[in-house]
């Protein structure tokens, strides 16, 4: 070295800078550690709750569960609609590395899948990670046997069982008690403050919302309250304890009774086989209706898993229009069935019974000719609703007046829409002249500024044609306050939700003189003796007997001459009508019986509510005693050879009481 | 074994006093910091040995004994060594380049047989010991301020750029952390300290825009923004917090851990495993374990002033900064302070080339204290001669 003292120096600068500069670097670390160490403190102790919730929410999750939906049952607790096990299988989208290998090992087993692969897919992008989708639902029992069989061998593939909404009737009540089906957009904008629970029960994939009828209306009460099972899940989302306390316990839907009969009801559709039409049936003294149907019907329970868009299209599509309750959404004329009520108006508004008008065939009024289908010659008010006359009608329309006719329809709940719980209630037209001056004020081109009421209106009225539009649902009640003559019976679907009873009111008085009634019920006992339905009404039930009246509503206009439709297409033919009562002397069922373009009433829709009301006759205990003279259910505990037989019947064995004697 | 025994050149030169003279003290707080990785590699493998706990336990055991070894070597020989560990190390990195296995995206380890190695991780040390031996042949004048500083500054910014190209961005700051803090220590003058941290909060944005990756980008934005992607790429950072956080005072207990034992946290056994400590043994057990760190970082810098030779003090400072930078990195990352780079926590994460290159570290750390008495000769440097 050849200059130590430097290098020296030099050596105690390095060691001085070093020294200094080491404290300031530890002072750093020191200073680093204490901020960390801080914010440690911060994070754990400060926030610490906070990131404990935060903790807890990624560690526990409630999963749904959906609760059992509310049986609907018919009035003798028959279930119409109810949940059936169904068997599914599963694909736990987070457990799977390949999705198109897995349904390709699961179309082995299940060809079907193949077909909805592109359904499956999109439903699988749709749901969450964590949630199952379901790629087939509602398998056969072989077909899940298999699946079980093999789903071991396919991870991610789970097959379980689940709740159905089943139609044990299929398309008997397919309007009245409507179906199920997935849950749409239009749901949850309808349901848009709905608490959490029924928000994710309302997106859960299994859940299905009522969309028509008793399912629609009440589907509050009868989808009940989700559950929740309380479990941990990881990070994937996949369930690894759970934590029964935890758990919340579903509430079930509430279960509904309709007034409904179920045999009556599958009976109604049966008569009508692929007729278009409609059959309303009450009990005049209850308000209950019995009998609600539209036919054709439809399978229900093809919504609750989703209709193919084909099968759809057919429904939709047929011009005897299934998707349409045409016991409540559709109106018609009444035709003459309309004549019962236009004969009380004039009765109650001073018209005497006795006055006659001849009959041959035309009544020319203004500078119009109206027909009649036959020449009935000279009747009075009691022979011209037995014959139904038209020529009668025209006139004795005329001298009560439309206001006066429409004031006593209206008060027999023509036009009115009725508190049943359910809706698509169409009012339909009962015209007077402050109806027609309100509804033709030319503010759409099918109501044009016509504000008169025109005489030539009036004989229209008259025979339940021109404006007058009703539905069977009102045709029916208003039967049903005729023959009960004292009240103003309104209709019952619902007899209890939850086993509390469904709105019972009390019935207001009927403002109609009960002479004037009888007068009208007994032309419509004579209706079906030796009237326009002789012959067609029938009951055969020894002396239990039906009244009614026939209508045959002009669904086109027709020109003057034969005023039969039979032979004409379908769809112009006439509406057929049949209203009845029964028994005749002691009312205790109503009915009204549309057949779209059926024809004439009396030959196309009294054979149909003759067919029904006899179900309904012969189901009922008191008329079984009146027809057979002995009420059956005496006859369980009792020797054979203490009853006393049918006079004509004497010797043979008493006959089960659904295959009862049809003759007197 | 009396400490001025080691004055005497024949005696400190023998076994015994030499392993006498090893810091027994810091070994001690080294197998406790470790052991309560162990315990939490343990607990995070779902309360089994298996995968990781026993491995890392064996990996520790290996590199205790070495890291004893290494304490025993003479400085002379980390002297002679330390441009060819560099040089052979940058060699490495350049073989990354061409012929490295790319794993998760990024092309940074090389095979050799069964083997399979990241050259980046040697550099971390080789830097610390390549810069030691520049600044211990060159004048307190010359690391100051002068020319030849363009030397060490191509030696830390050559690797880095290697690194930062594979791409590791985590590994380039900290080699150049490192090799900052080594020229720092070395007495660079301050004016140069002051303009450099100017230089990097101009450069960082045009960094940012031009020479990061997309991945690497979105690191920092969603540090910034933690919340703005929650399931995204903020996973990561909020649910590290969420599981410290949830800790609480004591903890949920060992094995208990939801964020943990659920896989909630990523990264639970390596980068995040802080994590796992503070939701597993609380704030309690945070502190314990910062309070190690912070002792076994103060106790090995005292170690490096004890040293009479400037390359003695330089390497065992250097290695101790690499350390200190890494728990402080981590640290800052897992707590959501810090964009997520992939830094590990020395010795409690898993990984057997993390800690093989810290117990190296701190085997040179131990040898410079064995060895403080030794004086190294200054050889003339090149430039020397020249003057």
């Amino acid at each position: 070295m050849a200059e130590p003292s430097l290098v020296f120096t030099d050596v105690n600068e390095r060691q001085g800078m070093f020294t200094r500069r080491i404290f300031l670097m530890g002072g750093l670390v020191a200073f680093g550690m204490f901020a960390l160490t801080g914010r440690l403190a911060h994070l754990q102790i400060v926030q610490g709750g906070k990131y404990k919730k935060l903790s807890a929410a990624n560690q526990y999750n409630f999963r749904l569960i959906t609760p059992p939906r509310g049986n609907i049952y018919d009035r003798n607790g028959k279930l119409i609609a109810g949940n059936r096990p169904s068997f599914r299988v599963m694909i736990e989208t987070n457990e799977v590395k390949n999705i198109d290998d897995t349904l390709d090992q699961v179309s082995y087993v299940l060809p079907q899948t193949l077909a909805s692969r592109r359904r499956i897919l999109r439903d699988i992008n749709q749901n969450q990670r964590s949630v199952p989708t379901i790629i087939a639902g509602d398998l056969s029992w072989e077909d899940f046997s298999k699946v079980s069989l093999y789903a071991n061998d396919i991870p991610g593939v789970v097959a379980d069982m689940d709740e159905m909404r089943a139609y044990y009737y299929g398309g008997a009540f397919s309007h009245v008690v409507g179906y199920v089906s997935k849950v749409n957009q239009k749901d949850l904008d309808n349901e848009k403050n709905a608490s959490e629970t029924d928000f994710n029960l309302l997106h859960h994939p299994s859940f299905r919302i009522g969309k028509t009828g008793i399912e629609r209306a009440f589907d509050k009460d009868l989808r009940g309250v989700a559950g929740g099972k309380k479990v941990e899940v990881d990070a994937r989302g996949k369930v690894v304890a759970q934590d029964d306390e935890g758990s919340i316990e579903p509430v079930p839907g509430k279960d509904i009774v309709l007034t409904l009969d179920a045999d009556i009801q599958q009976r109604a559709i049966e008569v009508f086989g692929q007729d278009s039409g409609s059959c309303v049936m009450m009990d005049i003294h209850t308000g209950e209706v019995l009998c609600m149907t539209s036919s054709p019907g439809f399978d229900p329970n093809l919504f609750v898993s989703g209709i193919s868009s084909d099968a759809y299209k057919l429904l939709h599509d047929y011009d005897r229009v299934p998707l349409l309750d045409k016991a409540l959404s559709g109106t018609y004329p009444p035709g003459s069935t309309f004549k019962t009520l236009v004969a009380l108006a004039a009765l109650e508004n001073g018209y005497d019974p006795k006055t006659t008008h001849t009959c041959n065939g035309v009544f020319p009024f203004g500078n119009h000719v109206f027909h009649c289908d036959s020449h009935h010659g000279t009747l009075d008010l009691h022979g011209a609703i037995v014959t139904s006359c038209d020529v009668y009608f025209y006139q004795c329309a005329l001298s009560v007046g439309p206001d006066k006719i429409a004031a006593l329809a209206r008060k027999f709940g023509l036009g009115q829409i009725f508190d049943i719980g359910i809706e698509g209630q169409k009012a339909g037209v009962v015209p007077d002249t402050a109806w027609k001056r309100a509804y033709f004020d030319g503010s759409k081109p099918w109501r044009p500024k016509d504000p008169k009421w025109q005489p030539g209106e009036t004989p229209s009225m008259g025979i339940g044609q021109g404006f007058t539009n009703v539905n069977a649902l009102q045709n029916c009640v208003a039967v049903s306050r005729l023959a009960n003559g004292r009240k103003a019976v309104l209709p019952r679907l619902v007899k209890s939700v939850g086993g509390k009873p469904y709105k019972e009111t009390e019935f207001e008085d009927l403002a109609a003189d009960p002479n004037h009634i009888a007068f009208v019920r007994a032309a419509m006992a004579d209706v079906v003796t030796s009237g326009t339905a002789a012959g067609f009404a029938k009951l055969d039930l020894g002396p239990i007997m039906m009244a009614g009246k026939t209508g045959t509503a002009q669904s086109h206009t027709i020109k003057s001459g034969s005023r039969a439709t039979l032979h004409l297409e379908w769809e112009k033919r006439d509406h057929a009508w049949f209203v009845a009562f029964a028994p005749a002397d002691a009312p205790k069922y109503a009915m009204s019986v549309i057949v779209q373009h059926g024809g004439w009433g009396s030959s196309s829709a009294a054979p149909k509510a003759r067919e029904i009301m006899r179900m309904a006759l012969l189901k009922d205990p008191e008329i079984q005693k009146r027809i057979i003279g002995v009420n059956p259910a005496d006859l369980v505990d009792k020797p054979l050879s203490d009853v006393p037989l049918p006079e004509d019947d004497a010797g043979a064995a008493p006959p089960p009481p659904d295959t009862l004697p049809t003759s007197t | 074994m009396v400490d001025s025994a080691l004055s005497r050149p024949g005696q400190r030169d023998r076994y015994e006093s030499k392993i006498a003279q090893i810091d027994w003290l810091f070994v001690g707080l080294l197998c406790c910091l470790t052991g309560i990785g162990i315990l939490l590699l343990y607990s995070v493998g779902g309360m089994k040995w298996d995968p990781w706990a026993y491995k890392q336990l064996i990996f520790f055991c290996v590199c205790l004994v070495m890291m004893c070894a290494l304490a025993l070597v003479d400085l002379r020989i980390w002297l002679m060594g330390a441009y060819w560990f560099y040089g052979g190390s940058l060699l490495l990195l350049i073989a990354v380049e061409a012929v490295g296995d790319v794993r998760m995206g990024a092309q940074r380890w090389l095979s050799l047989g069964p083997l399979s190695f990241q050259p980046s991780e040697f550099m971390k040390l080789a830097i610390v010991l390549a810069l030691a031996r520049f600044y211990h042949e060159c004048s307190a004048k010359d690391a100051n301020l002068s020319w030849k500083l363009l030397i060490p500054a191509a030696m830390i910014g050559v690797p880095a750029t290697l690194v930062m190209h594979q791409p590791d961005l985590g590994t380039a700051v900290l080699i150049s952390l490192t090799g900052a803090s080594v020229m720092i220590l070395a007495g660079l003058n301050w004016k140069i300290i002051a303009a450099a941290a100017v230089g990097a909060v101009i450069t960082v944005p045009l960094a940012f825009q031009y020479v990061l990756h997309d991945y690497q980008k979105k690191r920092i934005l969603t540090f910034l923004n933690p919340e703005g992607d929650p399931s995204g790429d903020g996973y990561h950072i909020l649910q590290s917090k969420i599981a410290m956080g949830s800790g609480g005072l004591l903890g949920k207990g060992l094995g208990l851990g939801s964020q943990s034992q659920l896989n909630f946290l990523p990264e639970k056994h390596t980068d995040f495993i802080m994590a796992a400590v503070c939701e597993e043994l609380g704030f309690a057990g945070g502190f314990v374990i910062f309070l190690l760190y912070a002792l076994i970082i103060l106790m090995a810098l005292r170690m490096a002033s004890l040293s009479h030779s400037h390359f003695g003090r330089l390497a065992a400072a250097g290695a101790t900064a690499t350390f200190a930078l890494y728990v402080l990195i981590n640290g800052a990352m897992v707590m959501g302070l810090f964009p997520v780079v992939g830094v590990p926590m020395p010795l409690v994460s898993y990984g057997g080339s993390a800690m093989l290159m810290v117990m190296t570290g701190f085997g040179l750390v131990l040898g410079v204290k064995v060895h403080r008495y030794q004086e190294l000769p200054r050889q003339a440097s090149i430039f020397q001669r020249f003057e």
